[in-house]
């Protein structure tokens, strides 16, 4: 469904994303991107639907090839969920849910705020299978928790029937049992309808309970490829170094505050 | 070796002296500055007089509390008091001026009365001194005058508000050019940014003028001389807001595909709306202030009354006027202070 070919991208300030990348996803898979914040996993996501361009090789999903002049077509297959949510917090969640689809109303009525009866009635089904109550159409984002307003742009990124559909960090800013819930959501979804996911995540745990593969990106590199029950320590230590103690640095930083503490104590 | 024990081991007085700086958060630098306005404040109030208006001012607090006997400035402020008093609210006509007058048909409030004029006039005859004395009947309305400033007012509002929403409608295409990350190229951002600056740049009071030129006395000048300047600032406001709105819906929207204006619609309106909403109601009232002012180089509303009465000498009228603007520009503050709590 999604292949990247020799992908290398540098930034126009010189820094070097990705160096000759390929792996290909095949379809209804949910990949996982595992890696330290920096290694390049956001930019393979953004290349998929051309919020980046590659600085050499290809890209290619559902067979077309991705180059600037055909990025609408595939935006249209490509939806995308985000760290921060991006939704518009003043608007309810109705609107937020349906302006999913606004590449498909025309201009005018978009203007006016009017959708078609068909776009409303598959915005009330997304948001019942997301688990939101017919209570939360009308109520503001803004008024939502955070996990209920990750599942409020899950339901958005389903309106155009996507065959892929990004994740970037979706449950950075949750506790473990939302974002449980929240992954349980589009892993399930997803299988139903037979979308691809491709997935950034910061959670180990979490990528070896709802993957069905894991991709380590380190320094711009694919550094391991392999199944959930495959991801042992000494796998995930190729991309976080000190993972011999669990979250070695916060062991480091947690011991430092412990001793400052104790410095005050004996004065 | 846990980390946790290698850290305890190097505890207070091995750990090396550090030479970090924090400077301190002024220095000669801000004196050097604070020099350097005073002496910019001291030529500049020279230039502008401030010396004596402080010398007058003083004078006159000198005069009134029995300091000194002579006080140009309350002098001036008595005469200008005395004249302004007692407000004008009646309005006589004279009886055979009124066209189909009909005695039993007098209009609300209005009574007849009988007014005597004597003219002392040369009889070419005689070449003597003749004084001639005229009985004219003549309508009174204790509130007549009252009323007139009224519908004034009420013309002067209505100035007001369609030329902020002129300024709304002309402001809205401004805006979308001249947000440089909406707008499609470079040429139209600059002519879009050019003409909100110029609009801005040109104070009602001078474009009224010219447009009265153009339009003839009355308030369409004033209509069109107010939405102008109004679409300048919008224009402005607007499009910096459009700028400095957070990035984030706006990109999940292009990630999806959603065409510019509609994320305009979508991500942007929602977050800027209540700021527009503030910005409208505030050019309104502002509006209504300017459009009070406007009339005095004949843009309609109740400064053309105010400039007619002003150079009749009408005190009286005048201060009629004044007291009507300020009632309304009070009430409109706390309309919009209502209208501005409940939107946002």
């Amino acid at each position: 469904m999604i292949k990247f070919e020799n992908i290398s991208k540098t930034y126009s300030d010189g820094t070097v994303a990705l160096n000759n990348v390929s792996f290909e996803i095949p379809k209804g898979q949910f990949c996982v991107l595992l890696g330290h914040s920096g290694a390049g996993k956001s930019t393979i996501l953004r290349l998929v639907n051309g919020l980046e361009q590659p600085s050499s090789g290809s890209v290619t999903v559902d067979g077309s090839k991705i180059v600037p002049n055909s990025l609408q077509s595939v935006r249209r297959k490509v939806s995308m969920i985000h760290q921060e949510v991006n939704l518009s917090p003043r608007s309810s969640v109705a609107v937020n849910v349906m302006s999913g689809a606004l590449a498909d109303v025309s201009a005018l009525l978009a203007m006016i705020g009017w959708f078609p009866e068909r776009l409303r009635r598959k915005c009330c089904e997304l948001v019942e299978r997301v688990g939101l109550t017919e209570n939360h159409l009308k109520r503001r984002i803004s008024t939502l928790s955070g996990g209920q307003q990750q599942r409020v742009g899950i339901a958005r990124s389903l309106m155009l029937d996507p065959l892929v559909i990004l994740a970037d960090e979706p449950i950075a800013s949750l506790d473990p049992s939302v974002s449980r819930d929240v992954l349980s959501h589009l892993r399930n979804i997803a299988k139903e309808r037979g979308c691809t996911i491709l997935c950034c995540l910061h959670q180990v745990e979490m990528a070896k309970e709802f993957a069905d593969r894991i991709v380590g990106i380190e320094g711009g590199h694919v550094v391991f490829d392999r199944l959930p029950s495959d991801v042992d320590e000494m796998t995930l230590r190729l991309i976080y170094k000190n993972y011999d103690d669990p979250f070695g640095e916060d062991v480091v930083a947690a011991a430092a505050v412990e001793n400052v503490l104790e410095v005050a104590v004996k004065r | 070796m846990s980390p946790k024990n290698e850290i305890r081991q190097k505890t207070d007085s091995e750990r090396p002296a550090i030479e970090w700086e924090l400077a301190p958060p002024y220095g000669s630098k801000t004196v050097l500055i604070i020099l350097v306005v005073v002496i910019v404040m001291i030529v500049s109030g020279n230039h502008t007089k401030i010396d004596r208006m402080f010398y007058l001012m003083g004078e006159a607090v000198g005069n009134i509390v029995g300091l000194n006997d002579s006080s140009q400035v309350v002098s001036g402020t008595k005469n200008i008091a005395r004249s302004m008093f007692p407000l004008q609210f009646s309005e006589t006509t004279e009886v055979s001026r009124i066209e189909n007058f009909d005695p039993k048909d007098l209009p609300m409030f209005s009574t007849l009365k009988s007014k005597q004029t004597s003219v002392t006039r040369v009889n070419p005859q005689t070449l003597a001194l003749e004084k001639t004395t005229t009985t004219r009947t003549v309508l009174y309305n204790p509130i007549g005058y009252f009323m007139h400033v009224l519908r004034k007012m009420l013309e002067t509002i209505e100035i007001a508000i369609w030329a902020t929403l002129f300024g709304i409608i002309i402001s809205i295409p401004l805006t979308y050019c001249s947000a440089a990350n909406y707008t499609r190229n470079r040429l139209t951002y600059g002519f879009a940014r050019g003409a909100v600056s110029m609009f801005r740049a040109i104070p009602e009071l001078i474009s009224a003028m010219f447009l009265v030129l153009a339009f003839g006395f009355g308030p369409i000048a004033g209509i069109l001389a107010l939405a102008i300047h109004s679409a300048g600032f919008l224009g402005k406001f607007y499009a910096e807001d459009i700028e400095n709105a957070d990035s984030g819906p706006q990109e999940a929207l292009r990630a999806i595909g959603v065409s510019k204006i509609k994320t305009l619609r979508y991500a942007v309106l929602p977050q800027v709306l209540p700021q527009y909403v503030a910005y409208n109601m505030y050019i309104l009232d502002r509006n209504v202030r300017m459009a009070t002012v406007i009339g005095l180089v004949g843009a309609g509303g109740i400064g053309q009354e105010l400039k007619g009465r002003y150079d009749l000498f009408d005190y009286g009228h005048v201060s009629t006027i004044l007291m009507m603007i300020f009632l309304t520009v009070f009430a409109l503050d706390h309309i919009s202070g209502r209208i501005r709590s409940k939107l946002i």
